[in-house]
């Protein structure tokens, strides 16, 4: 009961806030321009809050929030783009990317995150961070800047929401963001495979006693959140900007919507994402935001940390 | 991997229009054939190279040319040693790079700098070193509006006042929108100029800034649209406009409105990567001759990319001013007493005094003389990306905006016009 009413506090506070938000960046404005931007910007929201719940999903799993998500997914965007410029034909360049980020990922995931295993969750983001150098290094070693595009079939299919046209890729984006919340969370409540992630999560030393399979279980964990970080790599290339620094600094907003649903419920984490988007894009209206827009995520971040820590635990302080 | 496709890509273009010319060695200064081999003259250069942005090209060029003058007599019999800095776009080593060349090893002269920030950062230091800097990839307001930086390009301001003279008087747009990034020296400072040409001749401009660290462009190209104008003007660096352009063509844009671009998009990788949507639509000023221009000058620019660069350095609008920039310093240390080539005072009072040095990768005369300000190249070509390449809508034609005038005086004293 108490958690219910709890809930609906939440949900009704954050309808007023984003209305609130909503008003006094479009005051003045006539309300078509404001869909115009509110459109646009829960198109790029989706694609952090996409980012966001691969953070979770890998997170959930090995309590490791990998800041070398981006750079997996600039790698994978830069690999596939290379391949259809030496005449691959784009469904195998696709995959291509996507397997670049999987390699990546599983590679870090087998042969760096068991040897830090018990080291606090912190320093397995710092070592995550490390790898993102690393990842972004090579990638600005093989495409030096330059004029690229990266396009997807779908850019050509669109239907006008709100007066804006609203691509196919940028719907694929929402759905298959809101279809990987459904299945995820479907798998770690339902399956046994689930249940084991959740398990080493909250204690990895424990979970081994039980004979729970801690390579295989992580393994997996990393997997999902490499092809993630190679799809959302994809998309972010070909629906914001195919720049290796850029893909791989969407990690942030990624971050801050993952810490937006406490690294845990991807529900919110999609919300938030969908927030950092929405409010980011609809600052661009106010001449005296428009300049700090890039605090947006952070903002967020901050704000939703503070409201859902209300006398309830500390999120990187698990393991204490 | 643009270290293999690019010069693929020129050759391919120029031997497609039979631009290319004979198999005969480049021109560079004495062109005695012999290589120089007495005490090296030290020059410094200074680039930004990280990301995001490549500006090395210039450098590359001048590199490559003074390469050529040591394999054909030097300067007097001596070679020139081009000490290169790269400053990563990080103030701090910027000022770092100009005081190691400018203190430690005591350079007579800075060529072919090429940057988003150096020249602000260190006009102050070339002021008081009484270094005259003939720079070739100007960005900043700074770099143009110094005592002692002069430049062989023109950056934003003088490259979208061009294409948008060129559209208001051929294609009567009325209206600009001038979207650039949200950085005073760069993007207000030229997009304020668009305005004053606009307003000056009967129309109207906005500008429409972006925030460099947003990675979203969505949103610029919505205000943008929400000002009203006819025509958008995409002032950004090449990677971002080609984002912006994406965008416009996500919404299905191109009828809509009239598309200009500054020099930055006068790239042969750009038509290609803009895809045919944009074929015949996008003007874009060229700050120097078109690539595929039959002068002397700019054919000698092929030859000594080809014979003295490396295989994947870009040829692009900087690296033509790049050369340009190291041919002029050159043709003036030619002129002075052997004796006085290794003397920075003489060297920079030399460079000082150049008047009327003519070129046909310029349309106008370039000078330096004394002034707080120098902008020697303040006209331009037009073209139209089309076919995959570019074609030339307008040869030379000079910038008729106000703040040309101060420097219009300044040649009519030199004697110029």
């Amino acid at each position: 009961m108490t958690l219910n009413r709890s809930i609906l506090l939440s949900t009704v506070l954050y309808v007023i806030a984003i209305s609130a938000v909503i008003a006094v960046l479009g005051h003045g404005k006539p309300a078509k321009v404001i869909s115009l931007f509110a459109v646009s910007g829960l198109a790029t929201g989706a694609l952090y809050a996409l980012g966001g719940i691969g953070l979770v999903v890998l997170y959930r799993a090995t309590g490791v929030l990998n800041i070398a998500y981006g750079a997996m997914g600039a790698a994978a965007a830069m690999f596939a783009w290379q391949l259809g410029q030496w005449g691959i034909i784009p469904p195998l360049t696709w995959v291509c990317g996507i397997a670049l980020a999987l390699v990546l990922s599983l590679t870090y995931g087998r042969g760096i995150a068991p040897r830090l295993a018990f080291q606090p969750p912190v320093v397995k983001a710092v070592a995550t961070l490390g790898a993102a150098l690393i990842i972004l290094g090579g990638v600005n070693f093989f495409w030096v800047d330059d004029v690229r595009k990266f396009s997807l079939p779908t850019d050509t299919i669109g239907i006008q929401i709100l007066g804006l046209r609203v691509t196919a890729t940028r719907l694929i984006v929402l759905l298959t963001a809101i279809a990987v919340v459904i299945v995820i969370q479907s798998y770690l409540k339902h399956s046994i495979r689930g249940l084991q992630m959740r398990s080493i999560a909250n204690d990895r030393a424990l979970s081994a006693l039980l004979g729970i399979p801690i390579l295989r279980v992580e393994t997996l964990a990393w997997g999902i959140s490499g092809l993630l970080a190679g799809f959302t790599g994809l998309l972010f290339g070909d629906l914001i900007r195919l720049e290796p620094t850029v893909i791989t600094f969407m990690v942030i907003p990624a971050i801050a919507a993952a810490i937006c649903g406490r690294l845990e419920n991807l529900w919110l984490v999609l919300i938030g994402g969908l927030s950092i988007g929405l409010i980011e894009s609809l600052m661009t209206l106010s001449p005296l935001f428009k300049s700090i827009r890039p605090v947006t995520p952070f903002a967020i971040a901050v704000l939703a940390m503070l409201w859902m820590q209300r006398g309830t635990r500390l999120i990187f302080d698990e393991e204490k | 991997m643009r270290r293999l496709i690019l010069p693929l890509t020129l050759v391919s273009a120029f031997g497609a229009t039979g631009a290319l010319a004979d198999e005969s060695a480049p021109h560079c200064g004495a062109n005695t054939g012999e290589a120089a081999t007495g005490e090296p003259i030290k020059i410094g250069g200074i680039h930004g190279n990280a990301a995001p942005g490549d500006f090395s090209s210039s450098t590359d060029a001048a590199a490559a040319y003074f390469s050529c003058v040591n394999a054909n007599g030097g300067i007097h019999g001596r070679p020139i040693e081009y000490l290169v800095e790269n400053d990563q776009w990080n103030p701090e080593l910027a000022g770092q790079a100009a005081s190691k060349l400018l203190v430690d090893e005591a350079v007579v002269a800075m060529v072919g700098n090429g940057s988003f920030l150096e020249m602000a950062v260190n006009a102050g230091t070339y002021k008081d070193a009484d270094m005259m800097v003939m720079a070739s990839a100007c960005a900043v307001s700074e770099c143009f509006e110094s005592s002692n930086i002069v430049s062989t390009n023109q950056g934003p301001l003088g490259s979208n006042v061009g294409v948008i003279q060129y559209m208001q008087e051929e294609l009567g747009v009325q209206s600009v929108a001038c979207i650039s990034l949200a950085i005073p020296n760069v993007g207000t400072w030229s997009c304020d100029a668009v305005t004053g040409y606009m307003e000056e001749n009967g129309g109207t401009a906005q500008s429409v800034f972006l925030n460099p660290a947003a990675p979203d462009v969505n949103s610029a190209m919505l205000e943008a649209i929400a000002t009203g104008a006819d025509t958008m003007l995409v002032n950004l660096p090449a990677g971002l406009a080609t984002a912006v352009l994406k965008a416009a063509e996500e919404q299905d844009l191109r009828d809509a409105y009239k598309w200009a671009a500054p020099t930055t998009l006068y790239d042969l990788s750009v038509p290609a990567a803009l895809g045919e949507y944009w074929d015949g639509h996008i003007y874009v000023n060229a700050e120097l001759a078109p690539f595929t221009d039959g002068g002397d000058d700019n054919q000698n620019w092929i030859k000594v990319m080809d014979g003295f660069a490396n295989a994947d350095d870009p040829r692009d609008t900087f690296s033509q001013s790049g050369y340009l920039s190291a041919k002029f310093f050159v043709e003036t240390l030619l002129k002075m007493d052997a004796g006085d080539v290794g003397d920075r005072e003489k060297v920079n009072a030399a460079i000082t005094g150049i008047s009327g040095y003519a070129s046909d990768l310029m349309c106008g005369p370039y000078y330096v003389g004394e002034a707080d300000f120098h902008y020697p190249n303040h006209a331009g070509h037009v073209v139209l990306i089309k076919d995959g390449s570019f074609e030339v809508v307008r040869d030379c034609f000079e910038y008729n905006s106000a703040y040309f005038d101060p420097h219009i005086a300044i040649e009519t004293t030199l004697g110029l016009r």
